[in-house]
C-alpha cells in the first residue's frame, strides 16, 4: 500500500451525491464536501432555470446533466474530469433512468476512468463505524427507511413516503394562505397580531417558502403536537416577521411555524407517518434483528435538520410503539439514537468518501473499458449482468 | 463584438449537431470541422484567485484546497472582504505605544470578523483563525480501518485469483522459467515476503470507536427564534458545507475560492483549439481556433416584410475572414446524419474510431418552416485584405457576377439576395425559419509532416436562419 501512496493520493476520486435539492460534491478521502450547491441549471435550451430532477425524458436529462457536471468540474472541483474516478452514491430506489443516464453522460461526455455507485443507506454506516443500524433518510421529496444488519441491507423491509421538505414546504404554503384568508374574513380580534396583506402568496417563489421554512419553522414537541391534531390551539408561540425585501413585510404567526412539520408526523388512515414508517419496517425485519435495529437508529437527510426534530421523533417512537396496533407484535422497549459527526445532510457524502478513498474503489468500480464492452450499468435486476444468474445459466 | 450579445439570426450546424451563432464555434484546423463548446473536451488550465489576480500552479492550488491564501469571502453576503487597520495601544497596558490591529471587514454588508469574536490580527496578512472540523480524529481512524478492511479484501481477490487451478500447478513450469525467489522461499517453508511491508493479518486491523446511540437527543429549545436576522439562511449554511452555521453569531469567513482559465482540446484529433495564456491578467490566447477566423460570415442585410405563402427577397453579407480565395456555393440541407457516416468511413479507414459508443446528440428545437430560393451559379468571394479597408480606389470589378445573385461587392464582402417563402399554415407569431447548406473552399496552410503544401478542401456547413416574428403577415 505504501509504495502506491504517491500514485493514488495524487488523484483522489470524485464523490457526488445528487439530491433532489442539493447536491454534495468533494473529494474521496476529506471529511466534508468541497460544496453544496441546488441541483438545478440554466437549461441550455430553453434559458430557464431548471431542477435537474425535473427531467422530461432521458434525453433531456442527459441534456441536464451535461450542463450541471460541467459546474460540479469547472466552478467547484477544478479538476479536469477526464481519466479520474467517480463515486456516486445513491439511494438504492433511484430510478434506473437516472443511474444509467449519469453513466452515459459520466463515461462518454466526460471520459471518466471508472464509476462506483455506492447504495447511501450502506453507506452512511462507515462515517460511524457501525455496521447494524435502520437508516431513515428524509430528503427532500421523500422519506426512506432501510435497516442495515450486520452490513447487509434489509431490501425487503424498505419503506418510503413522499413526506419530506417538498410536503414540509407545500404544507407550509397552505397553512400560511389559510392564515391570511382567516384574517380577512374575520378582521376583530386575530386581526390585532396579523394584518391583511396584499401578496398573493400563491405565488411566492420556492426558494422564499424554503427560506420561511428554515428560519421560522420548528418541530414541536409531541404533547403539543397531539394537542394540536386533537384540536385543541395551545398557546400559541410567538410570530416572527419575514422580510420579502424592501419594505415588505410578511409576518408569520406562531401557529404556523408550528405546524409546518406535522405533515411529516400526522397520523392519518394510512398509518403513514414517519415513525410509522420505522416501525413497519423493523416489523418486516426477523425476529432477532429488532432490538439491534432500534437500538441504533441513523437519522440522515437535510430534512432532519430542522430543530426538535429527531426529539419529536424518539418521542412519537416510545409512544407509538404502545399502541394498540404495535404492542402485541412488538416487543421493545426503547430506541436510541445515533448523532452523527457531520451534519445530517453531508451524512452519506462522509461515508461515500471514506469507502471511496480505500482499495475498495479500483476493484467494484465499473471501468471505462468494461462500460464500453456491456454498454450498459451492471445491476442486479439486468439479467444481463446479473452474475448469480450468469453462473446458473452455465451450471444447468 | 456585437453580434456577442444580439439575438442569434444565424446559426451554424456543428459537428455534433448543435446549433450555435458562429462566435461560439471553433474551426479544427485538423479534422477540418467544427467544434462547439459541446463537444470539445475541457480541461483545467490554471487556477487563480479572481480577487488578487494570484495564480497557482495546479499541484499547489489542490494543497490549498483550490481556496486563495489571503483573500476571504463574506460568510454573510459572498462579497469579498476586505483587512482593516485600527491603531490602539495594547491591552496589557505595559506599553503605551500603540499598535496596529487588524480586521475583517465587509464594505458590501458591513459584516466583520469582531461580529464573530475573531480576535483582531497584528499582522495585515495576519494568521486568520481555521475552524477545524470536529471529531476529526474519530473520522481519521475510521478512515484508516476501512482502508485497511479493503486491503484485506483485495488481498483474499488476489491469493483466490492465484490459487485457482490453472496457476496453481505452477511449479511444474520452474524448470521452464527458472525457479522464482518466492518458491524458494516457499519450499524452504520460510513464510512468502509482504509485498508492501505492512503484515495483513487479523491483528493489524485498527481498534476504532463506533458511535454510540444515545436515548436523549437534542430537544427542542425552548426559545423560539422570532429575531430573523440573527439564523442563517440555507445558502449561508452551504457555502461552508463543514461548518454549516445555523447562527449569525456562528459564521466564519472562509478563503475565497480559485477561478480557472479552461482550455479546449477537439475529442478526436486531441489538438487544442482554444488555450489560454496563463497568466490570469491577460485575456488573449495562445491558441484560439474560433470559426469567425476560418469561414465566411453570413449576417441579415436586409429583407422585405414576409406574408405567408408569397416569396420575399432577403440580402445575406457573407464575409471572408481568410488570406485565401474562395468559391461559394449553395444547396439545401444535408442531412446531418448522412454527413456523419461518411465521416465516420472515412475515420475509420485512417484512425481507429475511439469512442464506442455514439455521443448522443443535442436536443434541438428548430423547425424549418420557411422554403428559400437559392441562387443556382457559385459566388467568388475575395481574400481579406486589411490595406483594402482604407483604400476605396482598390475596389476593382473584376469578377463575372450574376446581378441577380450578387448585388453588393466590397474587398472580401459580398452580398447574396435569396428569395424566402413562408410555408402555409404557420402562425402569426411563430418564427420563421429557413435553413441551407454552403459549400466553401478552404485551404489548410498548417503544415502537416505529410504535407508541406497548403491544402484546398471543399467544406460544408448547415446554416439556419431565424427572422423574427413581427414581420411575419397573414394576407387574406
Amino acid at each position: 500500500m505504501s509504495i502506491y501512496d504517491g500514485l493514488t493520493a495524487g488523484k483522489p476520486a470524485v464523490v457526488v451525491d445528487f439530491g433532489a435539492r442539493y447536491t454534495k460534491f468533494g473529494f474521496a478521502g476529506e471529511f466534508s464536501p468541497r460544496c453544496i450547491i441546488p441541483t438545478q441549471v440554466i437549461c441550455p435550451s430553453s434559458r430557464k432555470l431548471r431542477w435537474v430532477f425535473d427531467y422530461e425524458d432521458e434525453a433531456d436529462l442527459y441534456a441536464l446533466l451535461v450542463t450541471f457536471i460541467h459546474k460540479l468540474y469547472f466552478r467547484h472541483a477544478l479538476v479536469s474530469p477526464k481519466d479520474r474516478d467517480v463515486v456516486v452514491i445513491e439511494s438504492i430506489l433511484s430510478p434506473t433512468k437516472f443511474r444509467d443516464t449519469v453513466a452515459k453522460v459520466l463515461f462518454l461526455h466526460y471520459e471518466v476512468s471508472s464509476l462506483l455507485y455506492l447504495p447511501s443507506h450502506l453507506i452512511v454506516l462507515a462515517g460511524l463505524g457501525l455496521s447494524t443500524a435502520l437508516v431513515v433518510d428524509v430528503g427532500y421529496s421523500e422519506s426512506q427507511v432501510i435497516p442495515v444488519y450486520e452490513g447487509v441491507p434489509i431490501l425487503n423491509a424498505w419503506q418510503a413516503q413522499p413526506i419530506g421538505s417538498k410536503a414540509v414546504e407545500e404544507r407550509l404554503r397552505k397553512n400560511l394562505k389559510e392564515a391570511y384568508e382567516e384574517i380577512k374574513n374575520a378582521g376583530g380580534d386575530a386581526s390585532r397580531v396579523l394584518k391583511p396583506i396584499d401578496l398573493d402568496l400563491e405565488t411566492l417563489p420556492d426558494h422564499v417558502i424554503e427560506d420561511i421554512k428554515v428560519r421560522t419553522c420548528f418541530v414541536t414537541t409531541y404533547e403539543r403536537g397531539k394537542a394540536m391534531a386533537d384540536g385543541i390551539r395551545p398557546p400559541q408561540p410567538p410570530f416572527a416577521d419575514y422580510r420579502l425585501g424592501g419594505y415588505s413585510v410578511l409576518r408569520i404567526p406562531g401557529e404556523v411555524r408550528e405546524a409546518t412539520y406535522e405533515v411529516v408526523f400526522e397520523r392519518d388512515n394510512e398509518q403513514s407517518s414517519l415513525a410509522n414508517l420505522i416501525l413497519e419496517s423493523i416489523l418486516k425485519c426477523g425476529i432477532d434483528t429488532r432490538r439491534a435495529l432500534a437500538e441504533n437508529l441513523v437519522i440522515v437527510g437535510g430534512t432532519s435538520m430542522a430543530p426538535g426534530f429527531k426529539s419529536r421523533l424518539i418521542s412519537e417512537l416510545r409512544r407509538l410503539v404502545k399502541d394498540n396496533f404495535y404492542k402485541p407484535k412488538l416487543y421493545i422497549s426503547n430506541f436510541k439514537m445515533h448523532v452523527p459527526l457531520v451534519k445530517e445532510n453531508v451524512a452519506s457524502w462522509l461515508g461515500g468518501s471514506i469507502f471511496g478513498a480505500t482499495d475498495m474503489l479500483p476493484l467494484r468500480a465499473l471501468t471505462k473499458e468494461k462500460y464500453f464492452t456491456l454498454k450498459t450499468v451492471p445491476d442486479w435486476c439486468n439479467l444481463a449482468t446479473n452474475e448469480l444468474y450468469l453462473s446458473k445459466l452455465t451450471l444447468s | 463584438m456585437s453580434y456577442l450579445i444580439q439575438k442569434e439570426y444565424v446559426k451554424y450546424e456543428c459537428t455534433c449537431g448543435s446549433l450555435k451563432p458562429i462566435s461560439k464555434l471553433y474551426f479544427c484546423r485538423h479534422c477540418l470541422e467544427l467544434r462547439c463548446g459541446y463537444c470539445v473536451c475541457h480541461e483545467v488550465d490554471s487556477h487563480y484567485c479572481s480577487n488578487c489576480m494570484e495564480h497557482l500552479p495546479s499541484a499547489e492550488a489542490k494543497f490549498r484546497k483550490n481556496r486563495c491564501n489571503t483573500c476571504f469571502d463574506c460568510p454573510n453576503c459572498f462579497h469579498t472582504l476586505s483587512v482593516r487597520a485600527t491603531t490602539r495601544s495594547a491591552e496589557d497596558g505595559n506599553t503605551k505605544t500603540p499598535t496596529k490591529h487588524y480586521y475583517l471587514a465587509c464594505f458590501f454588508c458591513r459584516w466583520t470578523s469582531r461580529d464573530v469574536g475573531i480576535p483582531d490580527q497584528t499582522t495585515g496578512t495576519g494568521n486568520w483563525p481555521v475552524k477545524e472540523l470536529p471529531f476529526q480524529e474519530t473520522l481519521n481512524s475510521y478512515l484508516e480501518y476501512y482502508k485497511v478492511l479493503a486491503m484485506r479484501e483485495r488481498n483474499l481477490k488476489e491469493k483466490k485469483t492465484y490459487s485457482s487451478p490453472l496457476i496453481r500447478g505452477y511449479s511444474s513450469f520452474s524448470e521452464k522459467f527458472g525457479l522464482t525467489s518466492m518458491i524458494a522461499r516457499k519450499r524452504a517453508g520460510l513464510p512468502p515476503l509482504s509485498l508492501g511491508g505492512k503484515e495483513n493479518t487479523q491483528s493489524s486491523l485498527p481498534k476504532i470507536v463506533p458511535s454510540v446511540a444515545v436515548d436523549d437527543v437534542e430537544p427542542l429549545p425552548d426559545t423560539y427564534f422570532t429575531d430573523l436576522t440573527k439564523i442563517t439562511t440555507l445558502s449561508q449554511r452551504h457555502s461552508y458545507p463543514m461548518l454549516q452555521a445555523e447562527t449569525i453569531t456562528s459564521l466564519h469567513p472562509q478563503h475565497r475560492h480559485f477561478y480557472i482559465k479552461c482550455s479546449l482540446r477537439c475529442r478526436r484529433c486531441e489538438h487544442n483549439v482554444s488555450k489560454p495564456e496563463y497568466n490570469p491578467g491577460s485575456i488573449k490566447f495562445k491558441i484560439q481556433l474560433a470559426a469567425y477566423y476560418h469561414m465566411p460570415e453570413v449576417r441579415i442585410m436586409t429583407f422585405e416584410p414576409l406574408k405567408i405563402g408569397k416569396p420575399s427577397e432577403i440580402i445575406l453579407k457573407i464575409t471572408n475572414p481568410t488570406q485565401h480565395l474562395t468559391s461559394l456555393q449553395f444547396g439545401s440541407l444535408i442531412n446531418s446524419e448522412e454527413r456523419k457516416n461518411l465521416k465516420t468511413e472515412e475515420i475509420s479507414e485512417t484512425k481507429k474510431e475511439k469512442l464506442p459508443l455514439e455521443l448522443p446528440r443535442p436536443i434541438r428545437n428548430l423547425q424549418i418552416n420557411t422554403d428559400v430560393e437559392l441562387p443556382q451559379c457559385s459566388v467568388i468571394l475575395p481574400p481579406r485584405d486589411d490595406a483594402a479597408e482604407y483604400d476605396d480606389s482598390a475596389d476593382t470589378h473584376n469578377f463575372q457576377d450574376d446581378t441577380k445573385v450578387v448585388v453588393w461587392r466590397k474587398g472580401n464582402k459580398v452580398a447574396v439576395k435569396m428569395k424566402i417563402t413562408p410555408q402555409n399554415g404557420m402562425e402569426g407569431g411563430e418564427e420563421s425559419i429557413f435553413g441551407f447548406s454552403m459549400e466553401y473552399g478552404y485551404v489548410n496552410t498548417m503544415p502537416t509532416l505529410e504535407q508541406k503544401q497548403p491544402l484546398r478542401a471543399e467544406i460544408q456547413v448547415n446554416l439556419f436562419i431565424s427572422r423574427a416574428t413581427y414581420h411575419l403577415r397573414r394576407i387574406n
